[in-house]
């Protein structure tokens, strides 16, 4: 008798029954390792449900991803978020890759176009005779023989004209010539032409700095866009530059420097040396426009270095402003005849000395200081040394003495101006560390803040300096430049040029150093002119007092009302000014 | 009873993938919509951004300051400013900061003349 038992089908599967065959799941995905009946039919349906499982699975990660990004970054309510995102999926290529330049005032003084190079893969280019025709009719200023012979080299790029305008690019587009094609790149433009020549220098063909402060900062013009800002002016400049060419043209000079220093922070607010050259011009300009006497130039500057003989002096202490010196006769130091050319002027104070301009008395104040805290003062005040940290390549290295050289006759011959060789540049770097309250700052074209500065000269040195220095200008040899109501202040110094190791007595250079106002004097300004002729306008004279001041003074009426520097007239001088100014 | 609840099962998968699928489709679609607007966008901007190169050179260039000056002097009669048109507000005959309106006070003639006068008188 047998017996029958019911079993559920979920029962049946947890015990075999007796007789049947067991079989062993060799499935990789199999729930069990054996199941009790050979039904293909449910292990493929496990297998789909297993499968459609992990396909569950990789698009609920794929959903949950999508809905994060959609709802967790992209709506963001933080603005800073927001903008990062826009700044992250805006990716266009900026056409130009060159920075702009700007001066002080945020105005383009240098700046690139996106253009286009034209080139022939002459492998394409059939009936090379028509096209250099055509390209010719097109391009007046590239002869045909040079387009034939371009186009008749073999090779896949041959450049045939650079930076071609859109008028002619369309006109090239428009012959529709096979194997003529366009290369993007950009042009370095300078609007202003030669007016910051000296001052931004050039780039080359392919865009490189190759002069000026875009050599030097060729780096950074090249991986930021972001304009580079210059403490020049555009406006002062301009007027400066046009006051040299005035100044070159009346006095027949050879060339002419200027700075404009901002005596505060060592900012240039202008440079300028002509002749000068347009940047935009392929030319090659001659050498002497090419060259950078303001920065570059080095000569013995004369008598203006008795600014820093006195201030030397005067900061010793050896000296005081109260001092009387003897010179009404010639003082030998060693062979050295030291003599004023003027004549003798009898018992000089240093405020004397500097308005006659004495090399005696220049001589008797150092010898009194010594050699040695001469030569170290100098070299506190940079005259050493190359001004490395300034922004332009062409800067030079003076030409000081060695100690070993440095004996009584070069002390002497220091004092008033022989024996160094100094550039412009250093000049007026010097001078300002005198009158602004005597803190030496590096000069420097970036209007990147303040540098830190060194003291060079005590407060009430440099006040009795600036004292001293007015007195030039009112009865001295800067008379000329005594712009009323400005307070003037400064220094003439004419020089022999040296040609080939020897003293032209024929041919000058003549300084006038000078800054403005002396109560607080903000700007220093130096002119320098290049061998200036005599004329009847100088009775035949050429030294820095005829020419240099002259010019000096024209530059200074010009841009100190541009420099919103007030005037200090007496107040009734000024009410009588405005009241003429009303009742017109 | 089990056969529905896996059938169920199967289909709401079935129909979990089929969205997801429409979805990322979907969502593909628009997102190739809005990288070819995004392209056009940075194309025009790229074009705005060497357009503006060039407005900015031809500006720097008409504003030379030879072409200003020449243009001041001969449409506006305006000449090289003058040192002494640059003077304190002490020189000025009225207290140019505390009144409403400085231009109508230098119009009042009678008021600056007096003024004046008395500043002579007083010396």
């Amino acid at each position: 008798m047998g017996f029958k038992v019911n079993f559920s089908k979920r029962n049946t599967e947890q015990f075999y029954l007796p007789g049947q065959e067991i079989k062993i799941s060799r499935g990789i995905l199999a729930a069990k390792s054996y199941t009790t009946e050979s039904d293909n039919v449910l292990t493929c349906r496990k297998r789909t449900i297993v499968s459609l499982c992990a396909f569950a699975f990789l698009y609920a990660v794929l959903a949950v991803k999508v809905s994060y990004v959609c709802l967790g970054q992209g709506i963001s309510f933080d603005p800073a978020i927001t903008e990062q995102a826009d700044i992250d999926i805006i990716r266009f290529k900026n056409p130009v890759k060159r920075a702009d330049i700007m001066d002080r005032n945020g105005e383009i003084i240098a700046t690139s176009l996106p253009t286009v190079n034209l080139y022939a893969n002459t492998k394409q280019v059939r009936h090379a005779k028509d096209v250099a025709e055509k390209l010719n009719y097109i391009f007046p200023d590239v002869s045909y023989e040079r387009f034939l012979s371009l186009l008749n080299r073999k090779g896949a790029f041959i450049y045939l004209k650079r930076n071609l305008s859109p008028a002619q690019q369309s006109q090239v587009n428009a012959l529709g010539i096979p194997g003529l094609e366009f290369e993007t790149c950009e042009q370095r433009i300078y609007p202003h032409k030669n007016l910051f020549s000296h001052v931004l220098g050039k780039t080359n063909i392919d865009n490189e700095g190759i002069s000026g402060i875009e050599q030097y900062m060729n780096e950074r013009l090249t991986t930021s866009t972001k304009p580079l800002y210059l403490s020049v002016d555009l406006g002062i400049q301009n007027t400066i530059r046009d006051e040299l060419l005035a100044g070159v043209k009346q006095f027949n000079a050879a060339g002419a420097a200027a700075i404009l220093m901002d005596v505060a922070n060592g900012h240039i607010v202008a440079m300028s040396s002509v002749p000068d050259f347009d940047p935009n011009e392929n030319i090659k300009a001659d050498e002497r426009a090419m060259f950078n006497f303001a920065t570059k130039g080095i000569y013995e500057a004369g008598s203006v270095f008795k600014v820093f003989n006195t201030a030397l002096s005067l900061e010793s202490g050896k000296v005081k402003t109260t001092d009387r010196f003897d010179t009404s006769h010639p003082v030998f130091v060693g062979r050295l005849r030291v003599t004023d050319p003027h004549g003798s002027h009898g018992r000089l104070t240093p405020e004397d000395i500097l308005v006659e301009s004495s090399n005696i008395g220049s001589t008797l104040e150092i010898m009194q200081v010594g050699k040695k805290y001469q030569r170290k003062f100098l070299q506190s005040i940079n005259m050493d040394k190359a001004l490395d940290e300034f922004e332009l390549p062409e800067i030079a290295k003076p030409q000081f003495l060695s100690e070993k050289r440095w004996g009584d006759v070069s002390m002497a011959t220091i004092s008033y101006g022989y024996g160094i060789s100094s550039s412009p540049l250093h000049i007026i770097t010097a001078f300002s560390s005198i009158i602004n309250g005597g803190m030496y700052h590096q000069p420097s074209l970036l209007n990147d803040g303040a540098h830190q500065g060194k003291r060079v000269v005590s407060q009430k040195t440099s006040e009795s300096m600036r004292t001293l220095l007015r007195a030039v200008v009112t009865r001295g040899t800067g008379k000329r430049a005594n712009v009323d109501g400005y307070q003037v202040i400064g220094k003439t110094g004419t020089a022999d040029k040296l040609e080939n190791g020897r003293y032209n007595h024929k041919k000058s250079m003549a300084t006038f150093i000078s800054a403005f106002p002396e109560s607080n004097p903000k700007y220093a300004l130096i002119v320098v002119m290049d061998d200036p002729k005599a004329s009847k306008d100088t009775f035949g004279y050429t030294t820095a007092g005829w020419n240099a001041v002259p010019v000096s003074k024209n530059i200074i009426t010009a841009v100190a009302p541009q420099l919103n520097i007030k005037v200090d007239f007496d107040l009734e001088k000024q009410k009588n000014i405005v009241n003429a100014a009303y009742k017109r | 009873m089990g056969n529905i609840r896996k059938t169920i099962w199967i289909l709401g998968l079935f129909m979990f993938t089929m969205m997801i699928a429409l979805g990322s489709s979907f969502l593909k679609n628009r997102v190739q919509v809005l990288e070819r607007r995004l392209a056009a966008i940075n194309t025009d901007i790229q074009k705005d951004i060497a357009d503006i190169h060039v407005l900015n050179a031809e500006w720097s260039h008409r504003n030379t300051p030879d072409r200003l000056r020449k243009l001041a002097y001969e449409q506006l009669s305006l000449e090289k400013a003058k040192p002494e048109q640059i003077i304190n507000y002490s020189a000025l005959q009225f207290n140019y900061e505390n009144e409403k309106s400085g231009r109508a006070a230098v119009s009042n003639k009678k008021n600056l003349t007096t003024l004046v006068k008395a500043e002579v008188k007083k010396k």
